[in-house]
């Protein structure tokens, strides 16, 4: 008999809705989603469908309006800021679009950056950090402003600080919106080592590239914040 | 403290990430701290210095007034005035002003028993170069450190004054000091003979007889007595002047802080202006920070760091500014709205005193509502979807 793999990810019922004045949007509608644990899935979906909204209900950024968020059996919906916080530092890595780097610290400083109220890194993270640096070949660039890194670097920046905090369920944004076809390929590489590892990964992209690959364990489609059956 | 220490650090990288927003709001609070501190300070300085004074002063004072203006006082009051109940002792005190209209200042020539019995207590401990007056020399005179110092005379030196038509030489015996720097900057001492001679004042008057009380509370009581006594008389009350030097230093320190507030409201809305307006840069950095784990305390607490740190460091540039323009460059401009006799004295060095007190007034004054309206921009910011902020749409 098969063993069911256990649910990293699960959601019923979630949406989002926005009011601008007197505008009300609606970003997702009734979403459910269950992703099992250790496997890499891509959400696709055009722009606008409401992809980034739902990574962010999913790593508790953001409140949904209604509807429940698990992560590994744990509900993350109604924690408190104070909570979502924690579970954002330590059961989640998310990989932002925008990078979210700060700008005028070094690269090493933006990979420990989330230690800094825990009162800064303990060493076996610099040293995590150091062989993500080399693994990723931006060891030479540690202490490079990441304003000066290019796109592809500051997108693997990312995934680095995602990796650092030992966070079992890696989100990732876009992934591959600044890299070409060779570091696609290279990035759908290495998010395949990370499933090897045992992480969950859930990437949303528009990026055919991404979403055609025959190594993704699974596909959702994410229209108009619904998702398309 | 780990976690203090670690926000400290990502604090002081902020403040040098903007460089220009930390220099701008910085100068603006240094600039602020240094007015109310000038004014704080040398009001407090003219306070400590009158309250030096007067503690030197008797209990009361008696002069006569004919037709509304001090006149000389016969010495035969002495003893009637002695013989009243609760008074210690009279004396009757030979002094006056002597006015130089090149220096455009006015000298305070004191007559002093030198007399080994009568001379004061104190007196060889005053005199910090030279020596005291001998009694028995006519001529000789102790002058202020601060005086024979504006005036460029030293020990051994002589002046002529005028006496009437014809000038009389005096000779600088010694130079004192006192923590009051108003008697060593206009202050001459000279016998009671030599000054009844300069001042013109004949034999068997005084300009005024100092009181001493055994219950110096009382002082309202005697005066009255006193005033039974002396029709004519105006009785000083050491009491009432000190309440006078305070609301006079009061209220003109009041008036000019007063005049500083539309400063502070200016700095404020600067402030609050800067502050309020995080730019996108800012906002990312917040939304950056939250998306990865930092925790609304966390930012409130690392830009509450930042600004303390900015908010210090001009508040202490302003303080030690302020302290180094009031009591070494003798607070040009200032000092004359606050000292109110630049005709009459020829110079006056405020005596450097700094209470803690007064630098938490001035820090509590300035550094917590920079430091509170900080906050709130940032508050609003980590409050926010870090999603929404990243994106720049919140």
């Amino acid at each position: 008999m098969n063993e069911v793999p256990a649910i990293a990810i699960r959601a019923h019922g979630l949406t989002k809705r926005y009011a601008n004045g007197r505008v009300e949007k609606t970003a997702l509608r009734d979403v459910a989603l269950a992703i099992p644990a250790g496997r890499f899935w891509v959400v696709s979906g055009p722009s606008g469908s409401g992809k980034t909204t739902l990574l962010g209900v999913l790593a508790g950024m953001i409140a949904p309006t209604a509807g429940e968020v698990e992560l590994n059996g744990r509900p993350i919906t109604h924690l408190r800021d104070h909570h979502r916080s924690l579970v954002r530092r330590n059961g989640v890595g998310m990989v932002f679009q925008e990078f979210a780097l700060v700008a005028g610290l070094s690269l090493a400083e933006n990979l420990l950056l989330p230690f800094v109220p825990e009162g800064g890194p303990p060493p076996a993270v610099c040293r995590q950090a150091d062989k993500l640096l080399e693994r990723f070949g931006l060891a030479a660039f540690a202490r490079t402003p990441v304003e000066r890194l290019s796109a592809g670097e500051r997108q693997r920046a990312g995934i680095i600080r995602a990796l650092l905090g030992g966070a079992p369920i890696l989100l990732l944004d876009e992934p591959t919106a600044s890299l070409d076809t060779a570091n696609v390929q290279l990035l759908v590489d290495l998010l395949v080592e990370l499933r090897a590892e045992g992480r969950t990964l859930l990437a949303t992209t528009h990026d055919l590239r991404l979403v055609n690959d025959p190594r993704v364990d699974g596909r959702l489609r994410l229209v108009d914040g619904a998702i398309e059956t | 403290m780990k976690r203090h220490l670690a926000l400290i650090r990502f604090a002081l990288g902020s403040s040098r990430r903007r460089a220009g927003r930390t220099v701008a709001l910085g100068g603006a609070l240094a600039l602020v701290t240094f007015a109310f501190s000038a004014v704080l300070l040398l009001t407090e300085a003219l306070r400590r210095e009158f309250h030096l004074g007067a503690a030197a002063l008797p209990d009361l004072t008696v002069q006569r007034l004919v037709a509304g203006r001090p006149a000389l006082i016969s010495e035969q009051w002495v003893p009637r005035i002695a013989a009243l109940a609760g008074i210690t002792s009279v004396a009757a005190r030979v002094w006056g002003y002597y006015f130089v209209p090149a220096l455009a200042g006015n000298f305070t020539v004191v007559g002093v028993d030198a007399s080994p019995e009568r001379q004061p207590v104190d007196a060889p401990a005053v005199v910090g170069r030279g020596r005291f007056l001998n009694p028995d020399v006519a001529g000789e005179v102790v002058m202020g450190e601060a005086l024979a110092g504006f005036l460029g005379l030293d020990v051994g030196d002589a002046i002529t004054l005028p006496v009437g038509k014809v000038g009389k030489r005096l000779q600088i015996v010694g130079l004192f000091r006192s923590s009051v720097a108003l008697w060593t900057a206009d202050v001459i001492l000279m016998s009671a003979t030599d000054a009844r001679e300069f001042l013109q004042v004949p034999a068997g008057l005084a300009t005024d007889l100092a009181v001493h009380l055994s219950t110096p509370d009382e002082a309202v009581v005697a005066a009255r007595k006193i005033a039974d006594l002396m029709p004519d008389a105006r009785i000083l009350d050491r009491q009432l002047m000190n309440r006078a030097y305070d609301l006079t230093f009061d209220t003109r320190g009041g008036i000019l802080g007063a005049m500083l507030m539309p400063a502070l409201v200016a700095f404020l809305v600067l402030a609050w202006d800067r502050l309020t307006g995080v730019g996108p840069g800012e906002r990312r950095e917040i939304g950056a920070l939250k998306a990865m784990g930092w925790q609304t305390g966390d930012v409130l607490l690392a830009r509450l760091w930042e600004n303390a740190v900015i908010a210090l460091h001009g508040a202490l540039a302003g303080i030690v500014g302020a302290y180094v323009f009031v009591f070494h460059a003798q607070a040009p401009g200032l000092a004359k709205v606050l000292f109110g006799w630049s005709s009459l004295y020829p110079a006056f060095r405020p005596a450097p005193a700094v209470t803690a007190g007064q630098v938490l007034v001035l820090v509590c004054l300035v550094m917590l509502p920079f430091v509170a309206a900080s906050l709130v921009p940032a508050w609003r910011a980590s409050t926010r979807d870090p999603l929404a902020l990243l994106r720049g749409v919140a």
